[in-house]
């Protein structure tokens, strides 16, 4: 099908991204450019407080006319730990370029130059009849703290081959200064964006059949926790080569676009007699026709879904020989697909039941965010259902194994889509469900011992993109991992060493109902002394909050997958004659995106407390980081909370 | 022979790193899937491997991946330089984990070369499934930051179709190898439980063999005339992993072959004792020292402002460990023989053994002496029982002779040495260990040290604890609303200066260099504010590493009705979950090294509360650690003490449960909780 869901993270992508094709341009590969004084003397860099080594200068020229590339290092080394860019190793298919014109030399923090004249290897990465993935690969001599790096090489490719070209700015080093040109092929139209280029830096000219940028003080990248996708993160130029006719506004593109995957999805959908007959298996004719839909899903939920199977190899996948599916009609036959297939499957099965119903094409943000105006086709990688009901939109995509009915998997929430017709379609956004939609819900009855340990049973209950997270981990996992998987579970969220059990069977196989999970749980020590008295704190399940955001710095936006809610409820039992001396007050907080809530009561010799977490956003600027960390530090505080105890003795005596 | 003395201290991989590369090939080779080629027609597994399919399967329990059913390993010493050996290997699958196996991975390198190599599928259902070598795909792993930047040793990987629980999957391969070395290991045990396992030895006439069973009771092998023997082994238990286990080598059953031609060692290839090992190697580094003008000239600068042996020993150790860039360059004998000094003294980079001989041949220049010392950076991979083998080992240190009369409290890591003398143990690829210690993991190791004369297998000595620890004091003042203010001073010793230096050396820039302190105290407190951090001592190895750091705790302790609960124990965690697991333990728990850590906490008393009630002292012993915790009242002050004391290297089995029960004494301590109450007047 013309759109993939699943781009297989291949490492043959990433040998083509690997071996990034560029052209060398001539002036640069004259040899090396002279060193001032200044990067000589450098120490450190003010911009780069504490870097252990930065990049001087950076270069790359590309020609796709001649199926060139140039590449230009100029690095120098500030810390101890800066000397390991002394490595070198530059990754290239054989057959399908090369690597070549390599000179390096290292320039002593006095100023004498040690041309490299050591051995460059040839180190196979990847070897197989028809590829061989290679590297050049070589190390620098004489490194020390206050030396400069420098090294350029070429590469080339195989003739009549053009590849889409990326200048990723960012790197793990500062860049003090960067220059980029790229000569397009003449044979294919090109357009190219960019985005949060350094402060400064003009965007990227065309001039003289070449594309130029430079850029200066390009901070160095640093990943965190909860961060966006890289490629969202990181300043880039992308350039897309199209065989169309190069279309420069942007509604136009897309309408022309849109219409195309609109013939495309229509003729893989148009089977509307095989289709009715489908549907009068699944769907009664008097069902509601809400009923109908709920049924469609489910029915679609339940055929084999080939994307989420364990890959098959060469051989298995002959043997199997699957039917070319032409259309719906063929795939339902055939009673299985992969899950761009089986949504279309399900578009076709909703018109048959006589439902408004739309293709939609949107673009999974887990890579990065979809801008229209970029007018790359290929980041709309998705396909969803938009059914319209009651008046209401409502956005299904059955392919993707798990999913609840009404919901989307993570990538597909909250993004821009193409919805298709024949003129070319519009573009509509799609929901996000609220953290109350994806829950995990524990509920405890529990009893202290005279010796401080908590025993009793436990329920935990995951819906929406909750339970689709671990039904979609564990889908290829046999009964003993799931119960390995769900009995972890429960130890991540408790903040001590616990005997956790699980008793029941949970329903993996359908997104149709909650993934319940039952267990004996035993907590020993929860209690601890405090001389005569006895202490408990009330957050039980709060491990999984105690660690996050530990720093008190934050660089990029935060960011989450999905929305959620935890609520807790424990109930506890408490030895005979002990009594509770007192009780925390409860606690509130709401700080609108997130809100959290405690009680502890107790009750003629039982605890009864309850805890709500909710976490209500998907993206925050980072200026919020400082109240989103507080909030998160408060809300450990009150999980410490104590209630105090008297042991029977203890009471007595008083 | 992809076994070489390159490790880099700091990154080496612990013992999951088998399982690790496996997933590694799987994520690969499904990357790949798309290019490998595919066997037509149809195909039939051998008759070996059908016979397996009715076997009963050994035993195990339903957390096993797969069973192995049969494996033969067939050694045919042709020549002093041609092996070969014939594998055959048969798994029933049965858990989706067990998918693993059906890769078939066989190291490669230079001298060792596949001939032939298959595998079979016999499914549930359904037609045998083939593959053969030439749908094999080869790889090396890209260069990262502590392994090697070049090596022969690649993987050559075939992937079995439909290796899925309920089937069946076999495979046999058969390599020649041109040895360095006449000897041969059977390592018969590993996850999966074994059914049967065969050894099957066959040597030229006149040829000779001694083997030795490690970890498993010796078996006598079955003699078929003509010079070959065979060994079998059944119903191997599998080894399933646990954290901080014992090397997977040192629990693991294996059989250790030593071929000797007719007349003694060949070519110097074969060694029946560590002293002919030793004298291997002593062949193999000969002239490797030698120093060069270049050097001799270094030296003189180094030391020209050192007035004593020590110094001068403390200024080349500093030079090899700072100057001196961890890269590792290993093709052929290379993954043996160190590269000549003057070349790393050149080049400023070589591998563990290139530093060694670096550093050998500049303390020569002032009349020490010292002598190579290679070992595994895994303790108990190699023990005092261990015979004589060269694949045990991945590292090489130095063993530095004591000139008479140098005696210094910095100089920890001596032994007396029965023909040397005292000699003192120093690894110079460890970049963050003075010169006078050694880190943690090559205590109590046992390393080859190699003589002129031969070598012998040494036992390195165990530091004492208080060598390597935390010692931390806080002066804290606790206020009537909870809050808690305070100083703290971090004193790190030994590794656990090692560590942190190590984490501190990776920050990217100066801003993170707080975020180790940050990541202490988000353990320990839920609301804080550090108004004050520095460190000291960082490129001062010699010395201890410091922390000092000023914070604000905001609800530290709690109100409960009018009493102020407070934990003494302010920050920093001893206790443990690593036994607290569902499955039993199986094997000994590995601490890093002996350590001691203490703790003093004095938190000043907020105006209008008195002392209401203490938690109890604690007092744990153990032959392996023990643990001493007191919170004291002394006039307006609540003082917590501790002491956690780390004393063997190894909880054995037997002692587990005594383990668990400390860890749970010290998680309770750390919980405890000292009661305030409003004063009274």
């Amino acid at each position: 099908m013309f759109v993939r869901r699943l781009f297989p993270l291949a490492l043959a992508l990433l040998l083509c991204a690997a071996a990034s094709r560029v052209r060398p341009v001539s002036a640069s590969d004259e040899g090396f450019q002279p060193i001032s004084p200044e990067e000589l003397k450098m120490t450190s860099e003010p911009q780069a407080p504490g870097a252990p080594a930065i990049i001087l200068f950076h270069q790359v020229d590309r020609d796709d006319t001649r199926y060139r590339e140039y590449n230009y290092f100029r690095i120098k080394i500030l810390k101890e730990e800066g000397r390991k860019r002394a490595d070198i190793e530059i990754p290239f298919i054989k057959g399908k370029g090369d690597v070549y014109n390599i000179k390096a030399r290292t320039i002593r923090p006095d100023g004498s130059i040690a041309n490299f004249d050591g051995k460059v290897y040839e180190k196979t990465v990847a070897k197989s009849r028809s590829l061989k993935y290679l590297a050049k690969t070589f190390t620098l001599p004489d490194i020390q703290v206050g030396s400069i790096i420098e090294y350029y090489f070429s590469r080339d490719w195989e003739e009549h081959y053009v590849y889409d070209s990326h200048w990723i700015l960012s790197d793990d080093l500062f860049i003090k200064h960067a220059k980029f040109s790229l000569k397009p092929s003449t044979h294919f139209a090109v357009r190219w964006s960019w985005k949060d280029l350094p402060a400064g830096t003009s965007e990227p000219k065309n001039e003289d059949k070449f594309v130029r940028m430079e850029a200066s003080n390009i901070p160095a990248f640093q990943t965190e926790d909860f961060m966006p996708p890289e490629n969202e993160l990181k300043a880039r130029v992308d350039f897309v080569y199209t065989e169309d006719s190069l279309e420069l506004d942007v509604d136009r593109f897309w309408k022309k676009h849109g219409k195309k995957l609109n013939e495309k999805v229509e003729s893989f959908v148009g089977k509307r007699k095989a289709m009715e007959e489908a549907v009068a298996q699944i769907v009664a004719p008097d069902d509601p026709p809400e009923a109908k839909l709920h049924k469609i899903y489910a029915r679609v939920q339940q055929l084999r879904n080939t994307s989420y199977e364990v890959s098959k190899t060469e051989q298995e996948a002959k043997r199997e020989r699957p039917k070319e599916v032409k259309n719906v009609e063929d795939l339902w036959k055939q009673g299985y697909g992969d899950s761009v297939q089986l949504t279309w499957l399900f578009l076709a099965l909703v018109r048959a039941a006589n439902l408004e119903a739309y293709p939609v094409v949107v673009s999974a943000r887990n890579e990065y965010f979809f801008n229209p105006k970029l007018m790359n086709t290929n980041q709309l990688d998705a396909n969803v259902v938009l059914v319209k009901l009651n008046g209401k939109d409502i956005f299904c995509d059955p392919g993707a194994a798990f999913t609840p009915f009404g919901m989307l998997p993570w990538p597909e929430t909250a993004v821009k889509g193409l919805r298709l017709d024949k003129d070319g379609g519009s573009w509509v956004t799609t929901t996000l469900p609220a953290g109350a939609e994806s829950r995990i819900e524990r509920k405890a009855r529990l009893k202290l011992t005279e010796e401080g340990a908590l025993e009793g049973k436990l329920t935990v209950t995951f819906t929406g993109l909750e339970a689709l997270r671990r039904r979609r981990q564990q889908r290829n996992e046999d009964e003993a991992s799931h119960k390995t998987f769900l009995e972890d579970q429960v130890r991540e969220s408790v903040p001590a060493g616990i005997e956790v059990d699980l008793t029941n069977k949970p329903e993996w196989a359908s997104s149709a109902t909650a993934l319940v999970a039952e267990y004996n749980l035993k907590v020993p020590g929860w209690a601890s002394a405090a001389g005569r008295r006895a202490v408990i704190a009330v957050g039980l399940f709060g491990s999984a909050e105690k660690r996050i955001f530990e720093n008190t710095t934050r660089i990029h936006p935060i960011y989450l997958d999905y929305p959620f809610e935890r609520e807790d409820e424990v109930t506890i039992d408490l030895p005979l004659g002990w009594k509770v001396s007192s009780l925390p007050p409860p606690q509130k907080q709401d700080g609108h995106v997130v809100a959290y809530s405690l009680k502890a009561e107790s009750d003629k010799g039982t605890l009864h407390l309850t805890r709500k977490l909710t976490v209500d956003f998907v993206e925050i600027d980072s200026k919020y980081y400082p109240a989103l960390r507080n909030f998160f530090q408060v809300l450990k505080t009150q999980d410490e909370q104590q209630i105090v105890l008297q042991p029977a003795d203890a009471a007595a005596s008083n | 022979m992809n076994n070489k003395l390159s490790c880099n201290q700091l990154t080496q991989p612990r013992a999951t790193e088998l399982r690790k590369s496996v997933t590694w090939l799987v994520l690969i080779l499904a990357a790949f899937a798309i290019e490998l080629p595919v066997t037509a027609g149809d195909v039939s597994a051998p008759g070996w491997l059908h016979a397996l399919a009715n076997v009963a399967l050994p035993a195990h329990d339903e957390k096993t991946d797969a069973v192995q059913l049969f494996s033969e390993q067939i050694v045919t010493v042709q020549s002093a330089d041609k092996v070969r050996t014939l594998v055959r290997e048969a798994y029933k699958i049965l858990r989706p984990g067990g998918r693993e196996h059906g890769y078939i991975v066989v190291g490669i390198d230079l001298h060792t070369k596949v001939i032939s190599m298959r595998g079979w599928c016999i499914p549930a259902q359904g037609k045998d499934y083939e593959v053969k070598d030439k749908e094999a795909m080869e790889f090396s792993l890209l260069h990262v930051e502590g392994s090697e930047l070049i090596s022969d040793v690649r993987d050559k990987v075939l992937q079995i179709p439909a290796s899925d629980p309920g089937n069946l999957i076999g495979y046999e391969y058969e390599v020649e190898v041109q040895p360095y070395i006449l000897q041969d290991f059977w390592h018969f045990q590993e996850t999966a439980p074994a059914r049967e396992a065969r050894y099957t030895l066959q040597l030229p006439p006149g040829w000779e063999y001694k083997a030795t069973w490690l970890n498993y009771p010796a078996e006598q092998p079955a003699s078929s005339g003509n010079n070959q023997w065979q060994w079998v082994v059944s119903d191997v238990k599998g080894i399933r992993h646990e954290d901080h286990m014992p090397p997977w080598r040192g629990i693991a059953g294996q059989m250790i072959v030593s071929f000797f031609p007719p007349g003694g060692a060949a070519a110097n290839k074969g060694f029946s004792s560590w002293s002919e090992m030793g004298t291997w190697y002593s062949g193999l580094t000969a002239g490797r020292r030698d120093a060069s003008p270049e050097i001799k000239q270094s030296v003189a600068a180094l030391t020209a402002s050192a007035p004593t042996t020590l110094d001068k020993m403390r200024a080349v150790a500093r030079f090899v460990q700072q100057n001196i860039r961890y890269v590792a360059i290993e093709l052929g004998i290379g993954g043996f023989q160190p590269h000549p000094a003057m070349d790393v003294f050149t080049h400023r980079y070589g591998d563990c053994k290139d530093k060694a001989t670096l550093m050998s041949a500049m303390l020569h220049q002032f009349g020490v002496e010292s002598y190579y010392v290679i070992i595994n950076s895994r303790r108990g991979t190699v023990t005092g029982s261990t015979p004589a083998i060269a694949n045990g080992f991945n590292h090489a240190i130095l063993a530095i002779r004591l000139p008479d009369g140098l005696e210094d409290s910095s100089l920890t890591a001596v032994i007396k040495h029965p023909t040397l003398g005292r000699i003192l143990f120093f690894d110079p690829t460890d970049e963050l260990t003075p010169i006078g210690s050694l880190h943690g993991d090559l205590q109590s190791n046992f390393g080859l040290v190699v003589t002129p004369d031969g070598g012998s297998l040494v036992e390195l000595p165990m530091l004492p604890p208080e060598l390597n620890g935390i010692r931390r004091t806080g002066k804290m003042i606790l206020e009537a609303n909870g809050t808690l203010k305070g100083d703290i001073k971090e004193v790190r010793f030994g590794d656990r200066a090692r560590a942190q230096r190590w984490e501190l050396r990776a920050a990217a820039k100066d801003a993170d260099r707080i975020k180790p302190i940050e990541s202490i105290l988000t353990g320990s407190f839920a609301l804080f504010h550090i108004t004050a951090a520095s460190f000291a001592n960082f490129d001062r190895t010699d010395l201890p590493f410091l922390y000092n750091y000023s914070l604000v705790a905001e609800n530290y302790a709690k109100l409960a009705g009018n009493l102020l609960l407070v934990r003494p124990r302010i920050v920093g965690r001893k206790s443990s979950d690593l036994l607290e697991t569902k499955e039993p333990r199986k094997y000994a728990v590995e601490f890093e090294g002996p350590s001691r850590d203490t703790d003093v906490f004095e938190i000043a008393l907020p105006a209008g509360f008195e002392l209401d009630d203490l938690p109890p002292p604690v007092s744990a012993d153990y032959s392996f650690a023990s643990y001493h915790s007191k919170t004291e009242a002394d006039g307006r002050m609540l003082r917590y003490t501790r002491t956690f004391e780390v004393k063997e290297l190894s909880v054995p089995l037997a002692k587990v449960e005594e383990l668990k029960k400390l860890y749970r004494i010290i998680a309770s301590d750390e919980r405890n909780t000292a009661v305030l109450k409003p004063t009274s007047h």
